[in-house]
């Protein structure tokens, strides 16, 4: 089973800025990835959507790709 | 418990960050003069800077409108800065908040309450320029921190990898 990437890597708190990273956890139409397919600890999911979101407020994300 | 805990967060200072975007109308070299403005209005709430980044021009992900005397402007570049500061227990955020609203040349900003450790995961951050890059690892010489081990090679083969992605 695969593990979530934030423990793993020891990330408390995820960046809004940190777009690299936010980019691996959406699609390519620019949604962001359910936690089925993320694999992603629920403390983690939920820090990420609120990172994803605020990125996409600053247009450092697309709202929608394609 | 839960409410000491409460009372544990609301005592003390708090942290916060300031991301914005100028815009792109504004030339480069009166950036730090737009950077100090958003400084002053920090210091008038006291409050102590912990870390920044300079402003560089980058690409929005989409256009952003903005209204300058009844007509519109679009815009799509800016040039995107943050601040990371605390606040003593008596300031208050929102007058930064209605600060950063009232600048003219601010084209977008967001206030997020934040933590005082680094919080970038990527080793760059690889959307600016390679000439920020180097701004950013000045900083860290200076402010120690466990990134210090990145390597000049590891830095430019990061670049490398940026511009191979921009030209896709």
């Amino acid at each position: 089973m695969k593990q979530c990437f934030f423990s793993q890597n020891n990330i408390k708190y995820v960046d809004y800025k940190d777009i690299e990273l936010l980019k691996k956890f959406i699609n390519p139409h620019a949604r962001i990835q359910g936690k089925k397919k993320t694999s992603v600890k629920a403390r983690s999911q939920r820090q990420l959507a609120e990172a994803i979101k605020r990125a996409r407020y600053m247009a450092l994300l697309p709202f929608v790709a394609r | 418990m839960s409410k000491k805990e409460k009372v544990a967060k609301i005592s003390g200072e708090k942290i916060y960050e300031v991301g914005y975007h100028i815009v792109s109308s504004v030339a480069e070299e009166n950036i730090p003069a737009e950077v100090e403005k958003i400084k002053s209005y920090l210091a008038k709430e006291k409050a102590v800077i912990i870390s920044e980044e300079a402003p560089k021009l980058r690409p929005l992900a989409y256009s952003i409108k903005k209204a300058f005397g009844g007509s519109y402007k679009t815009f799509d570049k800016a040039y995107f800065g943050f601040i990371k500061f605390t606040l003593g227990e008596d300031a208050d955020v929102r007058t930064i908040d209605s600060a950063m609203k009232n600048n003219e040349s601010v084209l977008r900003y967001i206030i997020i309450k934040t933590v005082k450790e680094n919080t970038m995961y990527s080793p760059k951050i690889t959307v600016f320029s390679d000439k920020d890059a180097k701004i950013k690892t000045f900083k860290v010489e200076k402010a120690e921190i466990d990134i210090k081990p990145a390597s000049v090679e590891e830095i430019d083969k990061s670049i490398d990898a940026l511009v191979a992605d921009e030209v896709i």
